[in-house]
């Protein structure tokens, strides 16, 4: 399947199955109804088969190239059919689980992912680390019949949803830093596993405290090899920037429309609107770069920290620009489009931090690809 | 030309522009067949020039034959075409009353030529169209302004004989070229003001240790090659499928990508990079004029925000 056949198919599909496609809530709707949507989305795009170009026939899908997955997620953006966040999970965790999983597993495992019967997230951050994610102390133990996991986790986004985790642990000695790591895949419903939603500043409390108390996972349940769970995390992490930095930056360029349709005439100076939509070209720009070069099996690597540092700085500009030329509404208003706008400025104060933090990206680019040797 | 051509080329013209400026390195390009180059593949030969000429700091005619070419007027003997006015990209050229009004800026390629190309706008029910005028009938003078190696010349004509002898509408396309050629000037100037700062940070001394071990120091360098990245992902875009709409934004994100980068590595090279003899500002002065030529990072940005707030919509640029 070529792109050219896929996009005229696919949009055409989109348009036959608006009615059935679009959410049924207004506004961002709650987390619950979002998530219940996109499980539906990817349910119906799944049996239609375009859930599964773009993925190898070995976990359930079709082959052809991972650009079609690109695009399949722009589409779907582009209409306001689901968000992001969630749904372009997917392309971080199974390519994880194609690397990293033992074959049979992923073969297992894959499908229910892509068909939306399952959420996943991805146990990375604690409190005591964050940016220096090597440091990380929750621990995975060998004992005779698989590993027991003790320790916490934070941050952990639709974690109260999810049925799988993706799970960085130490197994080396506490000194043993970013070489004694191991990953591993976890079933959410394991016993000695807690879960308590944070709240947050947006109001969408979707991600979580994870407490991990002698949990067991099978030992064929260990992603990679044992003490080197730091190469999972890593190759990990350009995946982030790539395919679901496309769907983002597809849900940039549609809410920059909607604030286009919609700002009041002469509540936003025109140099602050060009500036904002060139921002996201250049954005749009690197980022098709960056999806061909991963489409001809490039290794992706520490220049996609640029990539990264681009998409925060657009995703607070638009938000930065809606909040502006939609003030009444996103500081005083009630209604649903009100909220969702609320919502979604708040959440861009985030685009800094998450996935790691601008500084984190801005040292990479540093030491990787300016070459300015090491800084301690 | 092929891979090979193309690598050939280059080597020659980084030869050529590293070891002559101004009139010896147009006579360089003349005998490595510059403009043949580009009539055979404009983009290609545009990006090699512009870029090592931003690069070396150096100076040639090839923007007139650039836009010559876009314009589509025979390069027959020495060209000269009149830029429009600094920070704009309109025709520089009038009609009123039949007679032709002036107002733009020329390279000093126009000081040696005895006819000059201007393109002329839309006025009133006249057609836009191009024609020659004799610079003899032009009031020149050379400015120094910030960047006094250029040697930029000031036109201005207020009633010359100038019929528009065509061809028609091409100004759009020499515009989109010439923006291109300069994206790549002021790109190349700028990768030698992020070169400096870097070469810079890493053999100063202070505190006891190479400054770039401090991270304020190493974000900036960051910083700088974010801005510089961001502006040659649309270049290369707009030069694989060329549009008006891309070529501006290039330019726009160049103009503004080196300010960034300049605020950035000035701070960087802190009281060395201050001197007269240190070469930063004179990559730091060429961004900014050339900023000015064909429309600014400003122009060009205030101009596509009035066109997003008229029609409420962003085109769709780039697809997959």
């Amino acid at each position: 399947m070529d792109l050219a056949s896929f996009r005229a198919a696919l949009d055409d599909w989109l348009a036959q199955h608006a009615r059935e496609l679009a959410p049924p809530y207004e506004g961002s709707g709650t987390l619950d109804e979002r998530v219940a949507h996109l499980a539906r989305v990817k349910r119906l795009g799944y049996d239609a088969g375009w859930m599964r170009w773009g993925w190898p026939e070995a976990v359930g899908g079709l082959g052809g190239s991972p650009i079609l997955r690109a695009y399949l997620g722009e589409a779907l953006m582009a209409r306001d059919i689901v968000e992001p966040d969630a749904y372009s999970m997917t392309e971080v965790l199974a390519p994880t689980m194609i690397t990293y999983a033992p074959a049979p597993l992923a073969a297992a495992m894959v499908p229910p992912l892509l068909r939306g019967d399952e959420l996943w997230c991805q146990g990375f951050s604690e409190p005591g680390a964050g940016s220096n994610l090597a440091s990380l102390a929750c621990r995975a133990i060998p004992a005779d019949d698989g590993w027991r996991v003790t320790g916490q986790k934070v941050w952990t986004s639709y974690a109260q949803y999810a049925a799988r985790c993706v799970l960085l642990t130490r197994t080396g000695t506490p000194a043993s830093a970013h070489r004694g790591l191991t990953a591993l895949f976890v079933d959410m419903d394991s016993p000695g596993i807690t879960i308590r939603p944070l709240g947050t500043m947006h109001g969408t409390d979707e991600f979580a405290e994870v407490f991990y108390d002698d949990v067991p996972v099978p030992f064929d349940r260990t992603l990679g090899e044992v003490d080197r769970g730091w190469a999972v995390a890593m190759d990990l992490l350009p995946y982030e920037r790539s395919t679901s930095l496309w769907h983002r930056c597809a849900y940039l360029q549609r809410r920059l429309e909607r604030v286009l349709a919609t700002v009041p005439d002469g509540a936003l100076t025109p140099l602050e609107v060009g500036e904002v939509a060139q921002l996201l070209l250049a954005l749009r720009a690197r980022s098709r770069t960056t999806q061909y070069r991963m489409a001809d099996g490039e290794t992706l690597g520490a220049e996609t920290s640029i990539d990264k540092v681009l998409i925060a700085t657009a995703e607070q500009a638009v938000m930065d620009l809606a909040a502006t030329g939609l003030a009444p509404d996103v500081m005083g208003g009630d209604d649903a489009t009100s909220e969702r706008w609320r919502a979604e400025f708040l959440y861009s104060r985030a685009a800094t931090i998450y996935g790691g933090t601008a500084e984190i990206q801005r040292n990479i680019i540093a030491r990787r690809v300016l070459d300015l040797g090491d800084d301690r | 030309m092929d891979a090979a051509d193309l690598q050939l080329f280059e080597r020659s013209v980084r030869q050529a522009t590293e070891r002559a400026t101004g009139d010896a390195l147009d006579e360089a390009l003349r005998e490595l067949g510059w403009a043949d180059a580009l009539a055979d593949d404009a983009p290609a030969s545009i990006s090699i020039l512009f870029r090592l000429q931003g690069r070396s700091h150096v100076t040639s005619a090839a923007l007139d034959e650039v836009l010559a070419t876009g314009l589509g007027v025979p390069l027959t003997g020495p060209v000269a075409v009149v830029l429009p006015p600094l920070g704009s990209d309109a025709a520089p050229g009038a009609r009123r009353d039949g007679r032709l009004c002036i107002d733009g800026v020329g390279t000093p390629a126009l000081r040696r030529a005895e006819r000059a190309v201007v393109a002329v706008g839309r006025t009133g029910g006249e057609p836009s169209g191009v024609t020659t005028v004799a610079t003899s009938e032009l009031d020149l003078h050379v400015v120094a302004g910030i960047d006094p190696d250029v040697g930029l010349v000031h036109v201005r004509a207020g009633d010359v004989d100038g019929r528009v002898a065509g061809p028609g509408d091409t100004w759009a396309r020499a515009v989109s070229l010439a923006q291109l050629a300069l994206s790549h000037e002021i790109l190349g100037a700028t990768q030698t003001m992020l070169e400096l700062a870097r070469e810079h940070a890493l053999t100063r001394t202070q505190f006891g240790q190479s400054i770039s071990r401090f991270q304020a120091v190493r974000h900036r360098l960051a910083e700088t090659l974010v801005a510089i990245e961001a502006a040659e992902a649309v270049l290369t875009a707009a030069q694989d499928a060329p549009s008006p709409a891309l070529a501006a934004a290039a330019k726009s994100l160049a103009g503004r990508g080196a300010r960034t980068a300049a605020r950035h590595c000035q701070q960087v090279l802190a009281g060395i990079g201050f001197t007269a003899e240190h070469p930063f500002h004179r990559s730091y002065r060429r961004s900014l004029l050339l900023d000015q030529l064909f429309g600014s990072a400003h122009t060009l940005t205030r101009a596509l925000g009035d066109d997003l707030l008229r029609t409420r919509s962003l085109p769709a640029l780039l697809p997959l």
